[in-house]
């Protein structure tokens, strides 16, 4: 064979890989409004800057399958997303359904290296159906192919994850997802441990997909993903403005970027979505989107744990995240979900080096036994722990009531770097009434006594009695709230280690 | 035409409502208030429009995503 001809084999064979499942397969999903594997990369990177690995890989297990598996059904490789290098696995569910093989699994085993060691994002574009079968059948099929990375599913952060969900997604693209630090989902893709098809023949459960691993599901119930999206184009976009919060890895600072014009102006329309009356209750999106950088309030899990709201968004120019309890959920009494959110939130913002700002207005966490049923004093202090762990920089706004152990958790005392009061905020233990009647349980007191105790309960729960005995740092006008935490974020700023944080949380899980 | 579906973000009851059937409203206008753990939670219009039919009446409890009335704009 002359060079010529050893060139025109290797070209003939790129393209049989790049050609996928098929002209047919590939127009099914094209009329169904879906991308396909490598067209999701081109839509999401910087045209051009596309490097492949293991463009030629093909499954090594069933000799009949060599000729049916281009690049074994995951795409992988590298490519700029905004000028900056990441990984990206990108399942093609045209290719057996993007099964998990021998040759595959060491693919994506080594972009995940390349990107943990190198410090790259890596990104996941999940659709796939789990292991390939009957590669992985038998004892020899599960010896050979599986359990050979002893860290395949370590997460220690040293680089955030993204992952979109963008069809079927079960095994690996499950598992990758939930060992994501952002998730989108499309509407239409499930995301399940296994199908509907084997629910129904293992355990005789009918169930539609929809109900089983839907974005409803995920959004509303489990949490499990940040946000929903209509398209794969959407989805994408989703992935990429997530990273543009985000440092490429764990040693280094997020980006800085130049501050929209107009920024300053939401301030003081604070005073105006905060209600007179303390019991009317209020949108806290509306109070983030007023002090940060125009446009830049990034909300994680909007429909999930609605007692807190999380959140990326930019002060002037730098990252920062935002948990704040939400009066539209519960009156902000937070609840497990919303315990769990906070969670997760708190250790990806430590882990990257995201300053965290606390927004308070909650009379407590919510109490009964549903929360009790799923573990709320667990949850309340998986919070609590990941705040205190915490190195990146703390600053806490009370906004209006801060009660009981939640003045604790949102950051009361010293736990925040900085704590900051409105005019008007409200601290105690708990409501007087209630404390009256804990105190007098099952005694014989009358309605007098009932009412000096009262009269004891009903201390000054002002700002101004938490500022003069310095518990807070200020007394502040709602309107100079961007402008004050501008300042902490300087004054704060992590000099002594460049930026970076402690990381004392980057291995704990994912999910709560 | 397009319909809008207002709906309740929590459990509760209908406190009061403000707005009739019919009434134009733009984005952010108060259309009733909800009652639910002793706090007021209003519902405000999430589009201008006119108000094409109002679900439910005072008093009446709500759900969490339960359908409040419908905006037409």
């Amino acid at each position: 064979m002359s060079f010529d001809d050893r060139l025109k084999d290797l070209k003939a064979r790129e393209a049989r890989a790049r050609a996928m499942g098929g002209p047919e397969r590939l127009a099914r999903r094209q009329a169904q409004g879906r991308l396909n594997a490598r067209s999701r990369i081109e839509a999401f990177i910087d045209p051009g800057s596309w490097v492949e690995t293991g463009l030629l890989a093909v499954s090594s297990m069933v000799a009949q399958d060599r000729d049916k598996t281009p690049a074994d059904g995951k795409v992988t490789g590298f490519a700029k997303v905004d000028g900056r290098m990441v990984a990206i696995a990108s399942n093609d569910f045209t290719v057996k359904g993007a099964s998990s093989s021998a040759t595959n699994m060491k693919k994506v085993g080594h972009i995940k290296r390349v990107a943990t060691e190198r410090g790259l994002p890596l990104i996941f574009f999940g659709e796939s159906s789990g292991a390939r079968m009957p590669d992985n059948m038998g004892a020899r099929g599960m010896g050979s192919n599986l359990g050979h990375d002893p860290q395949q599913y370590v997460r220690t952060r040293q680089t955030p994850w993204a992952a979109a969900v963008l069809g079927q997604c079960y095994g690996s693209s499950a598992w990758y997802t939930c060992l994501s630090d952002f998730v989108v989902m499309r509407k239409g893709a499930i995301l399940a441990v296994a199908s509907p098809g084997l629910a129904s023949f293992a355990i005789g459960q009918e169930v539609e997909a929809e109900e089983l691993g839907g974005w409803k599901l995920h959004a509303q119930v489990s949490g499990l993903i940040d946000r929903v999206v209509d398209t794969d184009e959407e989805a994408l976009a989703e992935i990429r403005k997530f990273l543009s919060y985000m440092p490429s890895h764990c040693g280094e600072p997020p980006a800085r970027i130049f501050v929209p014009a107009g920024s300053d102006e939401g301030s003081r329309r604070i005073a105006d979505i905060l209600p007179e009356s303390r019991k009317r209750a209020y949108d806290v999106r509306k109070i983030i989107e007023c002090m940060v950088d125009l446009d830049s309030f990034f909300e994680f899990k909007p429909r999930f744990g609605r007692t807190a709201v999380t959140g990326l968004a930019r002060m002037d120019g730098r990252t920062v995240g935002f948990i704040a309890s939400n009066p539209m959920g519960k009156a902000g009494a937070l609840d497990v979900a919303g315990c769990e959110k906070a969670t997760r939130f708190t250790v990806m913002c430590d882990s990257f080096n995201i300053p965290l700002i606390l927004l308070v207005d909650t009379p407590g966490f919510v109490i009964g036994i549903e929360g009790e049923r799923q573990k709320a004093p667990g949850k309340i202090m998986n919070f609590m722990q990941a705040l205190q762990m915490c190195t990146v920089p703390k600053l806490s706004i009370i906004m209006r009531k801060s009660y009981g152990q939640a003045y604790l958790n949102m950051g009361g005392g010293r736990n925040s770097d900085d704590v900051a009061l409105w005019p008007s905020a409200e601290i105690s233990f708990m409501d007087p009434h209630f404390a009256t009647e804990i105190v007098t349980w099952g005694q014989q007191v009358s309605d007098e006594r009932k009412q000096e105790i009262r009269a004891q309960m009903e201390k000054d729960n002002s700002a101004y009695g938490l500022a003069e005995i310095y518990a807070a740092q200020a007394v502040i006008d709602p309107a100079e709230t961007r402008r004050y935490l501008i300042q902490q974020l300087e004054i704060h700023e992590m000099r002594l280690s460049g930026g970076v944080g402690a990381h004392r949380m980057a291995s704990w899980p994912t999910t709560f | 035409m397009a319909i809008t579906k207002v709906t309740s973000e929590v459990i509760g009851t209908v406190w009061k409502v403000e707005k009739s059937v019919g009434d134009s409203v733009l984005e952010g206008d108060l259309i009733m208030i909800l009652e639910s753990m002793k706090m007021e939670i209003p519902v405000e219009a999430p589009i201008a429009g006119i108000l094409g039919e109002i679900k439910v009446v005072p008093e009446e409890s709500v759900e969490e995503d339960q359908i409040l009335c419908l905006i037409e704009s």
